[in-house]
Order: C-alpha cells, then sequence, then structure tokens
C-alpha cells in the first residue's frame, strides 16, 4: 500500500510514454480540475492503471494520488471512506460482488447528477449492466437503472496455453481433460490448473464450468425468486467436471493453490494450460517475469453442453456522495479522458485491458495483442453471475464447499446439496423469497 | 528458659475521614476510572448491544434491529463457528504445550552457559521481532509445494513433495509448527528470566544432599517457577486463542476447514459478510470461551500444585 503523487513522476512518465503511437494533442482536455485521490486494488493490472494515470497527469496537469491497497484491504478502506463526514477518495474502484452492497446504501453519486446527461461512450462495454442500478428491483440492470460507475477494467477469464505444447486448443472440458492427459508430464509439467483454494477464487474459477453446462446459483434474481439452484443436476456435472479436471491435471496441492500460484505455474513454464483472469496476462509477457514470453497464447473459454459460460469479475470506479461537488466534478472529467479511445490505447500499450471494443478491434491483429480476440469472445458471452446483494455471503458458501469437493472432503453432490441449504439460509435471513431444489442423491 | 512476654497487638484507631480527605480520595481516582469505563467497560457493553441487534448501514448512517433471537438461532445451527471453536482449541492445545516445554527446556540449557549469555538470548528471541506478515510470506515459501525449501530437502532423502497446507491432516500442524517457531521465544524469555531468579543456594544445597538433576528440575525448579510458569501459560493460550494472521496467510482457514479458527470466522462474518451484529455476538462468544479456558486451566493447574 502507498500513497504517492503523481505529479512528482510525470518527469518519468513523459520518458516512457515518448514512444507511444498515441498522439497526446487528440486526448480529451479536461481542463484545470482540483487534485483527486483514488482508492484502488493493487491487483496484475495496476500496473497498466498507474501509466496511463501518469500519463493524464501529464497531459492535463491535474493531480492524482493513488493509495494502490492489497485487494484484501480494499473493501473496508472503501467502507470507512463513504462512513466518515468527507471522504478521503474521490474515486473508489469496487469489486463486482461489493458494489451492490453501496449502491443499495445510497452513498455513491450516480454520474448524471455530476454531469448532467453523461452517458458512456457507446464504444465502452456494460459488462453485464454492472454499472447501473435500479434502485426500485434492486438489481443491476440498464432498464431503468442509473449510471453508478464506469469500467477500469471488464475482467473475464481466458484459456491460457503453452501454443508449443498444447497443438489443438481445446473447445470443450471434455477436450481440455483429454488434452491436458495428452501432454502432462507431472510434476515437470501439469496439464491445466486453475484455484482452488479455499477463496473467492475458487468460486469464481468454477462459474465458468457452472454457466457452461447450464446451471446457474439462483432461479431469477432480477425477478426477484431467490430459489437456490446449485445443487441442479447441471450444476452437479459441471462440478464433476470441474473436480476431475482439477485432481487428474493439476498439481496434487491444488486445494491451497491461488492466482498467484496458477499465474507462476504458466510463468514458470510448468503448466500447459491455466485458467486466469485476462488482467494476469502482463505476468505471462513480460521478460523478467515469465519463461513463455513467446509461446503463451490465449483462447476463447471451453464450451460445456450449454455453450460457453463466462462469469464477468469486474471493477467499478465509483464516486462517492460525500465529496464536494468540485472534487467529484475533477473526478468525472478523470473518468471521461479515461474511456477515450486514445487513452484505452495508451492504457493497453501499458499493459492494461481495454474496455473500449473499438480499441481491442484496432489492436488485435498486431501479435502483442492477439489475446484480445479471446477477451472479446468472451465477453460477448459474459453474464454477472452473482448479481444479488448476498454476493460475499454466497462466495463465502461456495468457498468452502468447492474446496471441500477439489480435496475429496465431500463428494461433488455433498457439497452442492450443502452450498444450497447454506445459500437458502443466506437470503431467508434477509427476507427474500427463496427455496431450494430437493437434494442431490449423495 | 523463659519466653519474654510479647507486647498486646496495639490498638488501631481510625480516625473520622474528613469529607475532603474522602473527595481527594475519589478524585485522585477518578482518572483510571474514566479511562477504564472509556477503554473497556464502554466497548465490551457497546459489543453486547450490538450483538442483540442487526446493523445495517444507509445514507443516513448505522441503523440496528433489535433481533436477539434471530441472532441466536443462527449462533445455533451455525456448524462453521463449532467446527472453528473446536479447530481452535486443538491449536491452543498443541502449540502453547509445544512452546511451553520447549520454552522451558532452553531456559534451563541456557541458564546453565557460562559465557555468552546475553548473546544468546538476544538470538533466540530473534522470531518474536519479525513482523507476522513477513512471518507468512515466508513460510508460505518454504512450504511451497513445487519449489520450498522443505520439500527440496525432502526430495534429497528420497520423499515426495509434501502438501504442508494442502493437505488435510497436516495443514493444522503446519500453522501450529509456524506459531511455535514465532512464539517459543516469548516463553523462554519469561521462563529464563525465572530461571535467572531462583536461589542457586537451594539447588546446591539439594546437589549436595544427592539430589539428581531430574528431582531438582521436578522438586524445585518448577515449584519455585510456578508463578513464571503461569504468565507464560496466560499469555501464550490467549495469543493463541487469538491467532489470525499467520493462518491467514498460511492457509485462509483451508484446506477445508482444516485450520478455520474463531478470528477467521469472525473475520469473514465481519468483514466479508459485513454482518456486524452476529459478528458481535460471536465475539461475545470468544471471550467466553477463553475466559472459560482459562478458568479451568487455572483450577487444574491448582489442583496438580496441590
Amino acid at each position: 500500500m502507498f500513497m504517492t503523487t503523481r505529479r512528482a513522476l510525470m518527469a518519468g512518465s513523459a520518458l516512457l510514454f515518448a514512444a507511444m503511437p498515441a498522439s497526446a494533442q487528440s486526448f480529451l482536455d479536461v481542463g484545470e480540475q482540483e487534485p483527486i485521490s483514488i482508492l484502488i486494488n493493487a491487483s496484475p493490472w495496476y500496473g497498466g492503471f498507474e501509466a496511463v494515470v501518469d500519463l493524464y497527469v501529464e497531459q492535463t496537469g491535474n493531480e492524482v494520488a493513488i493509495d494502490a491497497t492489497p485487494y484484501n484491504g480494499v473493501l473496508e478502506k472503501a467502507r470507512n471512506a463513504i462512513r466518515t463526514s468527507e471522504s478521503p477518495y474521490d474515486i473508489i474502484n469496487l469489486d463486482q460482488s461489493w458494489n451492490i452492497e453501496f449502491y443499495e446504501q445510497d452513498v455513491l453519486r450516480p454520474l448524471d447528477e455530476v454531469v448532467a446527461g453523461y452517458a458512456m461512450p457507446p464504444e465502452v462495454v456494460t459488462c453485464g449492466d454492472s454499472y447501473f442500478w435500479n434502485a426500485e428491483k434492486h438489481f443491476r440492470t440498464q432498464d431503468g437503472g442509473k449510471l453508478m460507475a464506469i469500467p477500469p477494467n471488464c475482467n473475464t477469464h481466458v484459456l491460457v496455453y503453452r501454443s508449443d505444447v498444447v497443438k489443438e486448443v481445446p473447445a470443450t472440458w471434455d477436450a481440455v481433460l483429454e488434452t491436458c492427459e495428452s501432454v502432462q508430464d507431472k510434476p515437470n509439467l501439469y496439464g491445466f490448473a486453475t484455484r482452488g483454494e479455499r477463496s473467492q477464487g475458487i468460486h469464481y474459477d468454477f462459474l465458468p464450468f457452472l454457466l457452461s453446462y447450464g446451471g446457474k446459483i439462483v432461479a431469477d434474481a432480477e425477478g426477484g425468486d431467490y430459489t437456490v439452484t446449485v445443487n441442479s443436476p447441471e450444476a452437479l456435472a459441471a462440478l464433476e467436471k470441474f473436480v476431475a479436471i482439477q485432481t487428474t491435471c493439476a498439481p496434487d496441492n491444488v486445494g491451497a493453490m491461488g492466482q498467484g500460484d496458477v499465474i507462476q505455474l504458466m510463468a514458470a513454464g510448468s503448466a500447459a494450460m491455466v485458467e486466469t483472469v485476462i488482467a494476469a496476462w502482463a505476468n505471462y509477457t513480460d521478460p523478467t517475469k515469465s519463461a513463455v514470453v513467446d509461446t503463451v497464447a490465449a483462447a476463447p473459454m471451453p464450451e460445456g453442453p450449454a455453450g460457453r459460460g463466462v462469469a464477468i469479475g469486474n471493477w467499478h470506479f465509483t464516486i462517492p456522495r460525500n465529496i464536494p461537488d468540485e472534487r467529484a466534478q475533477a473526478a468525472m472529467a478523470f473518468f471521461q479522458w479515461f474511456l477515450t479511445e486514445e487513452a484505452q490505447v495508451a492504457y493497453a500499450e501499458a499493459g492494461g485491458i481495454p474496455v473500449r471494443t473499438d480499441v481491442m478491434e484496432a489492436l488485435w491483429d498486431q501479435p502483442e495483442y492477439a489475446w484480445m480476440k479471446a477477451y472479446k469472445t468472451n465477453l460477448d458471452a459474459g453474464v454477472q453471475a452473482l448479481g444479488f446483494a448476498e454476493g460475499a455471503g454466497v462466495d463465502q458458501v461456495m468457498a468452502l464447499r468447492l474446496n471441500q469437493a477439489v480435496i475429496g472432503e465431500l463428494t461433488p453432490a455433498a457439497a452442492l446439496n450443502q452450498a444450497a441449504k447454506e445459500i437458502e439460509a443466506v437470503f431467508a435471513q434477509r427476507g427474500r423469497k427463496t427455496g431450494s431444489l430437493p437434494p442431490l442423491a449423495e | 528458659m523463659s519466653v519474654p512476654a510479647t507486647d498486646p497487638a496495639p490498638v488501631i484507631r481510625r480516625r473520622r475521614e474528613r469529607p475532603a480527605d474522602r473527595w481527594f480520595r475519589w478524585g485522585t481516582l477518578a482518572p483510571a476510572v474514566v479511562v477504564l469505563v472509556v477503554l473497556t467497560a464502554w466497548p465490551i457493553l457497546n459489543l453486547l448491544w450490538m450483538s442483540l441487534n442487526t446493523i445495517e448501514f444507509s445514507r443516513a448512517g448505522a441503523s440496528f434491529t433489535f433481533t436477539p433471537v434471530e441472532n441466536f438461532r443462527r449462533l445455533a445451527g451455525d456448524q462453521l463457528f463449532r467446527i472453528s471453536l473446536w479447530v481452535t482449541l486443538l491449536f491452543v492445545i498443541a502449540s502453547v504445550t509445544i512452546e511451553m516445554v520447549l520454552g522451558f527446556l532452553l531456559a534451563l540449557v541456557v541458564s546453565g552457559v557460562g559465557r555468552g549469555k546475553g548473546l544468546i538470548r538476544t538470538l533466540m528471541i530473534l522470531p518474536i521481532l519479525v513482523p507476522p506478515v513477513a512471518i507468512g510470506s515466508m513460510w508460505k515459501l518454504m512450504y511451497n509445494y513445487d519449489f520450498g525449501i522443505l520439500n527440496q530437502a525432502a526430495a534429497l532423502v528420497g520423499l515426495g513433495p509434501i502438501g504442508w497446507l494442502s493437505n488435510t491432516s497436516l495443514a493444522l500442524w503446519s500453522v501450529v509448527i509456524v506459531d511455535v517457531w514465532h512464539w517459543t521465544p516469548l516463553v523462554f524469555l519469561i521462563l529464563f528470566a525465572g530461571v535467572e531468579g531462583l536461589p542457586r543456594e537451594v539447588i546446591e544445597a539439594a546437589r549436595v544432599d544427592g539430589a539428581t538433576t531430574g528431582q531438582i528440575v521436578r522438586r524445585i525448579i518448577i515449584p519455585l517457577m510456578a508463578p513464571a510458569i503461569a504468565v507464560a501459560f496466560v499469555f501464550r493460550s490467549i495469543l493463541a486463542f487469538k491467532v489470525f494472521d499467520q493462518i491467514f496467510l498460511l492457509t485462509s482457514g483451508g484446506p477445508g476447514t482444516a485450520t478455520e479458527v474463531v478470528s477467521l470466522r469472525l473475520y469473514h462474518v465481519f468483514f466479508k459478510e459485513n454482518d456486524l451484529g452476529y459478528g458481535a455476538l460471536l465475539s461475545v462468544v470468544v471471550i467466553l470461551c477463553v475466559v472459560a479456558f482459562l478458568a479451568s486451566a487455572g483450577g487444574l493447574a491448582r489442583r496438580v500444585g496441590k
């Protein structure tokens, strides 16, 4: 965690961006603005964002301070910020599983209250509508929803693979298992890996399996039907496949593997395929960190019986209510600058994950940006799988039960039955209309 | 031989207290009372009040809804909390027992060293000075499945890679080892001060009378050091009950529930689920459990002492 005034880094950033093709003259002129402060997570994509903030400071002369905080600390800092008389942050970056809590508390400014009539450029991806909040339906949707945030990224999974090992990219989960069995040479080369430790990560990494098998967590959250469906036959088939692939292809310690471990496996050349978020991509292409710079490639997520399932795990730049209007205006000025095509190109060139489709399409023919094609394909299939306020509670339940299934403490059916019971209790506690499916045979 | 007559017990006459004395006494006590109320009693009363409510936040601030029945019903059905209490108890018993034994043995050994005692003592307490985050990171690397030094050493003697943190039957022991490494020096430091303060003439006299080393330790050193041992035990037990950082960094409570201690459960409820009312109730239960554990351990120690 650190706090730096970006003006001090201007000289360095000028050098960094001197070679950029994006023309400085064509960037949006936002005029002189109040200094702003940003609370953001120090996740794998942070480097790209920091670089583009340097560019903003250099071009506009406006001051930006960044508080880059490890993931686990961001939520509490954000909560504390909005519960004080005046937030120390003008922009708060919220994970998709946290922002509903803030939307429901009405502690964030709808963006059109800061700049009348503001709408994101049409090229910007809306990431399953999570930037819009319909207060009447208590649901994130453009349909009757107000724009509450903009995307710093729209994270999705991609299938990352070593092109020197995997000759034919698997298009289905069955093919992933077959490919992994044919190429792996444990412990020198693992066929496939994704997170298995008890954390939100295992749930997020399981979602592509669940969705592609036609499963889901609840029946119809938008319609108010919170019947728990996580113990459906489709979900069982998805979990059985997930466990089969993890136990067959991943290291034996998969039950303790987090995101860092999975990234490291691929970067060290010890895995043929991994499922990671696109935001981790810079770790594979940085020659100082990666042994697979020349061979790493990205593919769309494999399909299941119900097609491609992609869960969006995006971030949200929000403006708290408890700051003066001038600072809110300055935050909006940064948002508007950040979402321009020129800034997004600079963001991508600095290692960020762009959120404009025109930028992706313009760049993906270049070999170093070929991953954007897979990312865009996944975005097109992406959904918000936890679009309800109890998302964090559901994550806790699923993290434990999925981990127990992976390490063999529970059978997949028992894990899902137990999870369904506990998730139903989470919904019942908040007075939702809930219920659950009949238990699976264990 | 006649015994000299003793003086009759002096009669203490209590002077009648003047109002000014009473005011002075209460006046000098008041700052301490205020500090106690503000820093101890008020937070505990607030915690108790929170534990009976459901707390929600909105733009207007926090709102409390009195829901004691719901909170207790949830507690009764909280299987994960019961598991975490059990895991915590196992962790406390294992880590504190090993630390007390090792700390005591080290204190005896170091006190018997002729020269360089100060240097040895300083070196011994280094682990206490390392920040918990550094300890977590360091041991996580050492336990790493693929390139950790422990598995590399195991490979040298023909053992396969060991899932120190991923094997359900091993993970708790792995975090106990880290705790022992971290906190044995504290026990050592307390007991070393105790050993150094023992009356040498008593031990020498026992030795002259033919007592063996085992007898001296059992019959003289341990009884004389009972107060220091009790202090070390209480300190370590309380700290072990509150363990959080190293387990959070090493295993996050996994695999499964193998290392799910109560502090982690509280963290999840308070900070992940943002459920302050129920989290407060769990905190109250944990405080009661710590008090009950220390009371039972104290009672047991007194019975053994008798």
